[in-house]
């Protein structure tokens, strides 16, 4: 038995070491001194941060992809969470079906579903432009949300609410007070996802970003056929550490908001 | 106070709309972004503007082809030059993308060559595809051309070739045994059927330039076809990579002018501007890539050691073949292109 | 007053209805508009060609082999990332639901971190590491376990590789929520009837865990065969899969009948799989909703 179970653990920390790898070199990567890729660097030096931040381009990408991320991270949970609801409550089998319409942006290969927003886009005139990104990225981080809210919803209890529509709430009031702190966790968890779909999204921002308005991966894919250099290890570097910071105030928040 | 500092800036704004419309001549020139627009930009574009107290506004397209077409499409394009594979400007003429160039109104022109010229285009720039070696591999025994790239015996180690037809199947010709100056028209059987001799030999089909030149940094690749710039800056890094022109397949990217451009006067002196022998004896100053114009090398601005290493200076120029960009946009240079994909896979 | 006691009720019931779609109705819009239609768009375009029907770019699967090499290197591809995540993630996804609570939030917080690092970084992260020279290879030959460098990248193997550790999460997150849920006194009662170990694990743990087996592969499955930016980086150019297949089609040759086709056939395999797998597990369990 203990054998076993030192097999198992042994072969799950090797699995969960080979995942972090990538992650891990990424970091030195990014202090190179080297003109090209390299690991371990030859010797280390802060250029590429400097090529990184002392570049109009790359910031002007980086804003274009952090408003993106934020702002269709923000709608989609507005939306997607609407849509869990209203998904948990009916009792009609034929509103269940629609949900699967929900999950097509999951599921859709993404070249096909980069394609068809190209077409739209290319139809109504969004391409290259901020309204397009944050569409077509919000409609990318709906099924995150919606898993993840229906998942909390299903955790909790109806009863609760009925109590408080019994003592007088309208739904709203009483989806605010009373459900919304409970779900609350999954709530964060569906947005942090569509965050992140958002922020790593490349293939759709291939199709549709471009000019003024082009994402920071649409940017490292295009420079990366031009140079392949440790801007991208120190660029990826920062976003990791950016992002890890994120979700450390979050989960902070998340978890004493729980106790309250 | 407030009220004075509202007229001055409304006042100034009016003088500078005035001078504005006064100093009209501008254009809009599109080259292929990156370390080569900027390389440019210093050797061509900025004389050029003090030269004819214009202001060139620039965009940058890695491929202008679909752009070229979409703006073609609305009938009032807003580019007016392109710098673009040659490909691009013949086939946007035939299709009525691209202007035809009066070449009386482009003197510069008449130092080039016929073959750097079509109704449509006139040569700008040239690079070469190359080979390129690991010198710690080869040491004093360096492959000298095709025939040696195609030899795994004599040469063993790990090939690249770029993912795409052009260039790639005269190599094979040469290698093949067909004489530099008697490639045209293809037989792309036979190169096709010398492309699969190598096949099995080769480890990388490369896509991008950035790639072909971390193949050679990191010793991926002993042997690979690149751009001699790219080589070029691999080597300035250190690496032990060497290259010879011998057998390079010579290209070059052209300038041409869009259809109903927005300032069409402009650009056509623009372009003759541009092929000025001095303004082009300055690319090698920025980029390893050659001037288009041969006048440049009489100018004096490039030394001899210099000159051994860019692709178009005559002596380089003498043991290369000359890609045939009319021969790829023909019908059966795009069925050449088309036969790749299953070439690779297959 | 003698109004019947249904009729608030189905007014009620209506008000609820209309609240119900009114909530649906702006995230179904966002996805009908930007996906649906253009999806059926597609399916339109590829059965037409100059004001006409036409099953031209359906016959070009049949005349062209680069369709089928592609088709069948991609399917081929999937079943492979399919297999080895369930392998990996498997024994993950049981160490963190057998686990103390802080060990499994550990055991889960690993396997989501690599989401936060760029999918086009962690690519070329592989290549480094992967390479002749890279830092496996120079490892291995140092150890003395091989003579000549392996090919590790640039290859089909590379792909699989790098496309496994992007969808390794997406095996083990639905696999820990379903083992999860099984009830502990199922698999204390199966020793203490005397079942081995290996029993209860094989007739009482492995099947209430499939549901999450059969969700964890169709997902991975399904995401693979839509893989294109790691196909495109780590494949060496030999890598083909249908995905690139299809951008092929609209950025070089320009040919939207040709990617339609191939995007109508693609999508339909993954539909097939999905009312396939729907059969076996419902489709809520698969998105993990339940």
């Amino acid at each position: 038995m203990t054998l076993s179970r030192s097999v198992l653990y042994g072969f799950v920390a090797l699995v969960l070491v080979w995942l972090m790898i990538p992650v891990v070199i990424i970091v030195p990567m990014s202090f190179s001194d080297s003109r090209f890729l390299a690991f371990p660097p030859p010797a280390w030096s802060l250029r590429w941060y400097e090529a990184y931040l002392g570049n109009a381009a790359w910031m002007q990408a980086t804003r274009v992809s952090l408003i993106v991320a934020v702002a269709s991270a923000v709608i989609a949970t507005v939306l997607g969470t609407a849509a869990a609801y209203a998904l948990n409550m009916t009792s009609s089998r034929l509103v269940r079906n629609l949900q699967v319409i929900l999950f097509l942006p999951l599921v859709v290969p993404i070249v096909i579903t980069a394609v068809s927003i190209f077409f739209v886009y290319a139809n109504v005139g969004l391409l290259a432009t901020m309204t397009g990104l944050i569409l077509a990225n919000v409609m990318l981080g709906l099924p995150y949300v919606v898993t993840a809210v229906l998942v909390g919803l299903r955790k909790f209890d109806p009863a609760q609410e009925m109590v408080s529509r019994s003592l007088g709430m309208n739904r709203f009031r009483t989806f605010f007070i009373v459900t919304l702190p409970q779900i609350r966790p999954s709530v964060i968890s569906g947005t942090l996802f569509a965050f992140i779909s958002a922020l790593d999204e490349t293939v759709v921002a291939l199709f549709i970003s471009g000019g003024e308005y082009q994402t920071l991966t649409k940017r490292m894919f295009t420079a990366l056929r031009d140079e392949i250099d440790p801007t991208i290890a120190a660029i990826s570097s920062l976003l990791t550490a950016t992002s890890f910071i994120l979700v450390m105030l979050l989960s902070l928040n998340a978890r004493t908001g729980g106790k309250k | 106070m407030r009220m004075k500092f509202t007229t001055v800036a409304l006042l100034s704004s009016v003088a500078m709309l005035a001078a504005g419309a006064v100093q009209a001549q501008q254009i809009t020139f599109v080259s292929q972004g990156g370390a080569y627009q900027e390389a440019q930009t210093k050797a061509i574009l900025n004389p050029v503007a003090e030269l004819l107290g214009i202001t060139i506004r620039q965009d940058s397209s890695p491929d202008a082809w679909p752009v070229i077409r979409t703006q073609a499409a609305t009938g009032k394009p807003i580019w007016d030059v392109i710098d673009t594979p040659t490909k691009d400007c013949i086939r946007g003429g035939e299709q009525g993308f691209i202007e035809k160039l009066d070449f009386a109104q482009i003197p510069n022109a008449s130092d080039l060559p016929d073959d750097y010229k079509s109704p449509y285009s006139v040569a700008y720039e040239f690079y070469s595809s190359v080979l390129a070696y690991n010198k710690d591999k080869y040491g004093d025994k360096p492959p000298q051309g095709w025939a040696d790239f195609w030899d795994v015996e004599k040469f063993p180690g790990t090939r690249a070739l770029r993912n795409h037809p052009l260039a790639t199947l005269e190599a094979a010709l040469i290698a093949d045994g067909v004489p530099r100056d008697k490639l045209y028209p293809l037989d792309v059987d036979r190169a096709f059927r010398k492309l699969g001799e190598i096949k099995p030999h080769i480890t990388v089909w490369w896509t991008s330039g950035a790639q072909s030149a971390q193949l050679l940094a990191d010793g991926e690749a002993d042997l690979v076809m690149a751009w001699n710039g790219r080589v070029a800056a691999v080597e300035k890094e250190g690496a032990p990579v060497g290259y010879t022109f011998n057998d390079g397949l010579l290209q070059f990217t052209s300038l041409c002018i869009l259809k109903n451009a927005p300032n069409p006067d402009t650009a056509v002196k623009f372009v003759n501007a541009a092929l000025t022998p001095e303004i082009q004896a300055n690319f090698p100053t920025y980029i390893d890539y050659g001037p288009a114009n041969p006048a440049a090398y009489d100018t004096g601005k490039i030394s001899p050691e210099r000159a051994a290493q860019l692709p178009s200076s005559p002596a380089n120029a003498a043991v290369q073949a000359l890609v045939s960009e009319e021969w790829w946009s023909s019908p059966e240079g795009e069925e050449a292109q088309r036969r790749w994909a299953s070439f690779i896979q297959r | 007053m003698a109004v019947s006691h249904t009729g608030p009720e189905i007014l009620h019931e209506r008000r609820e209805q209309r609240l119900t779609l009114l909530l649906l109705a702006p995230a179904l819009a966002i996805v009908i508009c930007l996906l649906v239609l253009p999806l059926l768009w597609l399916a339109w375009q590829s059965i037409r060609a100059d004001g006409g029907f036409t099953l031209v770019n359906y016959q070009r699967f049949l005349t062209d082999d680069i369709y089928l090499i592609s088709f069948l290197q991609t399917f081929r591809i999937a079943i492979i990332v399919t297999v080895v995540t369930l392998l990996l993630g498997y024994p993950v996804a049981y160490a963190a639901s057998m686990a103390p609570r802080h060990w499994s939030v550990l055991i889960l917080a690993a396997v989501v971190l690599p989401f936060w690092t760029s999918v086009l970084v962690r690519a070329y992260a592989w290549l480094i590491l992967l390479q002749r020279r890279g830092l496996v290879n120079s490892a291995l030959m140092d150890m003395g376990l091989i003579d000549s460098p392996l090919l590790l990248v640039n290859n089909e193997f590379g792909t699989v590789l790098a496309t496994i550790h992007i969808l390794l999460p997406f095996m083990v997150l639905p696999l820990y929520a379903t083992m999860q849920k099984i009830p502990r006194e199922l698999t204390m009662a199966g020793s203490s009837l005397g079942g081995s170990p290996v029993f209860v694990f094989t007739r009482v743990f492995l099947p209430l865990s499939m549901p999450g087996v059969i969700a964890g592969m169709v997902l991975v499955f399904v995401l693979t065969l839509g893989f294109y930016i790691t196909p495109e980086l780590l494949g060496g150019g030999r890598t083909f899969m249908v995905s690139m297949l299809v951008s092929r089609n609209i950025e070089i040759y320009h040919e939207w009948g040709a990617a339609s086709s191939i995007s109508v056939v693609l999508l339909l395999s993954v539909f097939l799989i999905f009312r396939l797998s729907t059969k076996l597990v419902p489709f809520e369990r698969i998105m993990g909703t339940r």
